[in-house]
C-alpha cells in the first residue's frame, strides 16, 4: 500500500477548485498516476493522493472533491473542508491550499477563492485554462490579480506542462506564509442591505468584492471564436437541430459500444481460446489443467474482455466533457429522467448500461452528487445489456411462435424481444420511484449545473481518462473476478467421482432404450417425434465425444452445484423451471449469458457455441425435447422461455458488474443490497410470467 | 414582482430576491444569482426544463421549480 499522505515528512498540499476548470489534468500534471485511490473513511468520496518530489522535497498532493463552496452542502463539500481545516482522521492539515480557477471564468471562480484566502491558509492559486480563455478573447493581468488577493497567482496549461515549474516553484514557498485576509471583503459586508437574509448577504458581498477585485484586472474584447462558441450553442440547445444532434452523437455513442467493441472483444476470446489450445497440448489431463484453463484463465478472459467497452465509453465520455457537450447531454435530457427523482446526468451512464453495465456504472462518476450517482449505480443492471441478448435470441427464436400481431411485419418473438428491453427500464423507473422514497429520501436534489464554453478536446486528457478508466477496472476489479470464476469452477468440478459418474450414464441409457423401446411396442405412429430425440441422444453415446459430453454432464450434475440445483429445486419450480435450469441459473452468476453454455453441457452437448448457428440449433433442439425427470412432459414451454427470459432481465447474475459496484461505491453493502433486491425483483417477475402465462394457457 | 421561471427566451432581468434559507437558495447565491446581478434566458432544453441562463459572464443551467424562487424586475 502506497504511504499515507503527509508521512516521512513530505509537504501536503491540497488541490481544491470548481467542477469543470481542468482540476484533474493539473493533478496528472503535477503528480502524474495517483499513488493512492480509494474512499474516505465512512463516506462514499473519493480520496486521490499523488506523490511527486520538487527540488528533493517530497510532496503529497491531495485532489479534493470539486466544490463551489465552502459552506459544504454534499458530502464532497464536508470531505473538502474538513480535510482543509485538518479535522480528516488519518489525513494531516495541508501545509498549503491550491485554488484552481478557471480563466474563462474568473468571477464565479474567485468566490472558492475568496473563501480559501479568508481561512488564512498558504494559498497558491493556479490560474487553468489561460489558452481557452485567451482565444475567448479574455486578457487577464496576473501579476495585479496577485497582488489583489494577496496570494500568488500562477497561470497553467496543464496539458501543455505550461506553468508546471513555477507552481511547483511556488508550492515550496507557501508553507509557513499565511495570505491576509481580503482587502476590502469586510468593507463591502458592511455595505449590504440587512434586510437580505444572512446568506445573500453573505453572497453578496463577496461577489462585490470580485467585482471590484476584477475591475482593471480582467479584459474581455469580442473575438471570433467568442461568436463561433455562441453559434455552436445556438445550434446545440435549439429545440430540433439540439434535439438532433444530441440523437446522432447519443446514437454514435452507443453504436460504438456495442459493435465497435466487437471485434477487439472477439479477439480477446480468441487469444484466450488459443492460449487455452495451448495450456491443454502443454499440460497433463486433470484438475490442474481445468483449474488454469476453465477457472483462471477463464476468468482472466472474463475479465479482459470488458475493457475494449470500458475504453471506448470513456474515450466517448472524455471528448464530450472536453469541448463541453457532457453538461449539456445532461440539460438536454433532465427532463426525461426528473420524473423517477434523476437528474440527466445519468442519462449517459444508463446508456451505456444497454451496451454493458460495468461501463455505465463506472460512467456515473462523471456525476458529482452521490445520492444521484449512488441511484444510477443501483439502476445501470436493470438496462438490459449485451450478455442478455444471446438467452433472449436463443429462447425467442425457439419458443415464441413466429405469427404476426397485427401487422404482417411485426412479429411475435421481435415484440417479446422489445418487451424484455422494456421491462428493464419500466422495473427501473418503479425502482428509481421507490428508492427516492424510502433509501434515498430526503429533499429534492437542485439541478444546479454548468454549462461550461465549447473548446477542443485535449488528445492527452482524453487518453488519460480512457487509461485511469481501464486501469482501474483491471487492477481494482480484475482480480476479484478471476477469484469469482475459480470459485465457480470449483463449485461445478466436485465432487468429482468416475465411478458415480459411469453409473449415471449407464442409467440415462438404460432409461432411453426402455422409453424407446415402450414407444416402439405402442406402435403409436404420432410416438415419432418423441422418438427421435431419444435415439439421437442414445446413438450419440456410441461416439467418443458423444460420450465425453455426456460424462460431462453427469459431473456438472453431480457436483456441488448439480446439488444446489437440486437444493434449490422448490424455489424455481413455482418459476416452471425444472432442478437443471435452476442448476444453469446459478451457473451463470459469473456472467449471464454462461447460462446457454451450462445448459449445453447439463444437456450433454458438451461445450456448444451458443452464438453460432449449428451450436444453438443444437442446443435449440436439446432444449425442446428436455421432459421432467420420470415424465415424458414437457420442461421448455412458452411461459417457462418467458419466465427465464424475465428473470434474467432482471437479475444480478453477473459477479464483474457487483465486483464494480463494490469498488465505485467503496462498500460491499451495495453490491450485496443490488445482488438481493434484483434476485428478488427478478424471480418475482419470472413467477408472474409463469403464473399469467399457464393461467392463460399460452 | 415575477420570477425568473416567467422570463421569456433571449429576455434579461434583474435579480432581486432568492426565496428561502435552504441549500438550493444557497446553492443560486453562490453560483452568482445574488440580487442585483442581471440574468439572460439562453434558451430551454427541447422538452422545456431545464433553463439555460447567462449570469456573471457564464452560462448556467436550473429547473424552472429553481428558476421559480428567483424574484426578478425588469
Amino acid at each position: 500500500m502506497a504511504p499515507a499522505a503527509g508521512s516521512s515528512g513530505a509537504l501536503t498540499v491540497a488541490l481544491l477548485g470548481n467542477p469543470n476548470t481542468g482540476k484533474s489534468s493539473l493533478f496528472s500534471a503535477l503528480a502524474g498516476i495517483p499513488t493512492r485511490v480509494g474512499n474516505y473513511p465512512g463516506v462514499t468520496v473519493e480520496e486521490k493522493v499523488g506523490r511527486f518530489a520538487y527540488r528533493g522535497r517530497l510532496i503529497d498532493l491531495i485532489d479534493l472533491p470539486g466544490t463551489y463552496s465552502l459552506a459544504p452542502k454534499s458530502p464532497d463539500e464536508v470531505v473538502a473542508v474538513k480535510v482543509l481545516l485538518g479535522q480528516m482522521p488519518g489525513v494531516p492539515a495541508p501545509d498549503c491550499v491550491v485554488v484552481v480557477a478557471d480563466a474563462t471564468n474568473l468571477e464565479r471562480n474567485l468566490y472558492l477563492a475568496s473563501q480559501v484566502l479568508e481561512l488564512g491558509l498558504p494559498t497558491v492559486v493556479a490560474l487553468t485554462l489561460g489558452d481557452v480563455a485567451a482565444e475567448k478573447g479574455i486578457r487577464i493581468n496576473v501579476a495585479e490579480l496577485a497582488k489583489r488577493l494577496g496570494c500568488p497567482v500562477v497561470r497553467v496549461v496543464a496539458p501543455l506542462r505550461e506553468g508546471i515549474e513555477a507552481l511547483s516553484e511556488q508550492i515550496l514557498a507557501a508553507p509557513g506564509t499565511s495570505p491576509p485576509p481580503p482587502v476590502g471583503l469586510e468593507a463591502q459586508r458592511a455595505k449590504v442591505d440587512s434586510s437580505h437574509t444572512l446568506q445573500a448577504q453573505e453572497a453578496i458581498a463577496r461577489y462585490a468584492w470580485i467585482e471590484q477585485v476584477l475591475a482593471g484586472v480582467v479584459h474581455t474584447s469580442p473575438t471570433l471564436t467568442r461568436s463561433l462558441n455562441q453559434q455552436i450553442d445556438a445550434v446545440v440547445t435549439h429545440r430540433v437541430w439540439g434535439t438532433l444532434v444530441f440523437a446522432a452523437t447519443m446514437l454514435g455513442m452507443f453504436s460504438s459500444i456495442f459493435w465497435l467493441a466487437t471485434p477487439f472483444m472477439d479477439l480477446i476470446s480468441a487469444a484466450v481460446d488459443m492460449l487455452a489450445d495451448l495450456a491443454r497440448a502443454w499440460l497433463p489431463p486433470g484438475a490442474l489443467a481445468s483449474l488454469l484453463i476453465d477457472g483462471v484463465l477463464a476468468g482472466v478472459g472474463g475479465v479482459v474482455v470488458f475493457v475494449p467497452q470500458i475504453a471506448l465509453l470513456f474515450f466517448f465520455i472524455a471528448i464530450l466533457e472536453g469541448c463541453g457537450y457532457l453538461s449539456r447531454a445532461a440539460f438536454l435530457m433532465d427532463r426525461l429522467l426528473v420524473g423517477v427523482g434523476l437528474s440527466g446526468k445519468s442519462f449517459i451512464p444508463l446508456l451505456s448500461s444497454f451496451a454493458c453495465a460495468i461501463p455505465g456504472i463506472m460512467a456515473a462518476r462523471t456525476i458529482e452528487n452521490r445520492r444521484d450517482r449512488l441511484l444510477t449505480i443501483m439502476l445501470a443492471p436493470l438496462m438490459s445489456c449485451s450478455a442478455r441478448l444471446p438467452v433472449y435470441l436463443l429462447l425467442c427464436g425457439a419458443f415464441v411462435p413466429n405469427v404476426p400481431v397485427g401487422f404482417s411485419w411485426l412479429r411475435l418473438p421481435a415484440l417479446v424481444l422489445a418487451a424484455m428491453y422494456a421491462v428493464g427500464v419500466v422495473v427501473a423507473a418503479v425502482v428509481a420511484w421507490v428508492l427516492t422514497r424510502t433509501l434515498f429520501r430526503g429533499p429534492a436534489q437542485p439541478f444546479v449545473m454548468e454549462l461550461p464554453g465549447w473548446r477542443w478536446p485535449r488528445m492527452e486528457v482524453v487518453l488519460e481518462r480512457v487509461r485511469e478508466a481501464a486501469g482501474s477496472f483491471l487492477q481494482n476489479a480484475g482480480t476479484l473476478i478471476i477469484g469469482v470464476s475459480v470459485v465457480v469452477w470449483a463449485l461445478s468440478s466436485y465432487p468429482h467421482n468416475e465411478l458415480s459418474i459411469d453409473a449415471e450414464v449407464e442409467a440415462q441409457r438404460a432409461g432411453w432404450a426402455a422409453a424407446v423401446a415402450a414407444l416402439d411396442a405402442g406402435g403409436n405412429p404420432a410416438a415419432a417425434a418423441e422418438r427421435e430425440p431419444l435415439v439421437e441422444q442414445l446413438s450419440a453415446l456410441d461416439t467418443e465425444e458423444g460420450m465425453a459430453a455426456a460424462r460431462r454432464g453427469a459431473a456438472q450434475r453431480q457436483s456441488f452445484l448439480g446439488r444446489a440445483g437440486r437444493f434449490i429445486e422448490p424455489l424455481v419450480r413455482p418459476l416452471g423451471w425444472d432442478w437443471r435450469i435452476g442448476c444453469a441459473a446459478i451457473a451463470s452468476f459469473p456472467a449471464r449469458e454462461v447460462v446457454l453454455g451450462t445448459l449445453g453441457v447439463i444437456y450433454n452437448l458438451g461445450d456448444v457455441d451458443a452464438g453460432a448457428e449449428e451450436g444453438s440449433s443444437a442446443l435449440v433442439r436439446r432444449l425442446r425435447a428436455a421432459t421432467w425427470d420420470g415424465t415424458n412432459r414437457k420442461v421448455f414451454t412458452l411461459p417457462v422461455a418467458l419466465s427465464l427470459m424475465v428473470f434474467f432481465a432482471l437479475c444480478a447474475q453477473c459477479a464483474s458488474t457487483l465486483v464494480v459496484i463494490g469498488r465505485e461505491t467503496g462498500s460491499w453493502i451495495w453490491p450485496l443490497v443490488s445482488f438481493t433486491s434484483m434476485t428478488l425483483l427478478a424471480w418475482l417477475g419470472a413467477f408472474a410470467t409463469y403464473q399469467i402465462g399457464t393461467a392463460l394457457g399460452w | 414582482m415575477t420570477s425568473l421561471a416567467k422570463v421569456a427566451i433571449g429576455s434579461s432581468a434583474k435579480v432581486t430576491l432568492v426565496n428561502g434559507t435552504d441549500p438550493t437558495a444557497a446553492r443560486l447565491l453562490e453560483m452568482g444569482l445574488t440580487p442585483g446581478v442581471n440574468v439572460k434566458v439562453v434558451g430551454t432544453a427541447p422538452l422545456g426544463d431545464p433553463l439555460e441562463l447567462e449570469v456573471r459572464g457564464y452560462r448556467l443551467s436550473i429547473r424552472r421549480t429553481e428558476a421559480a424562487r428567483v424574484a426578478i424586475s425588469r
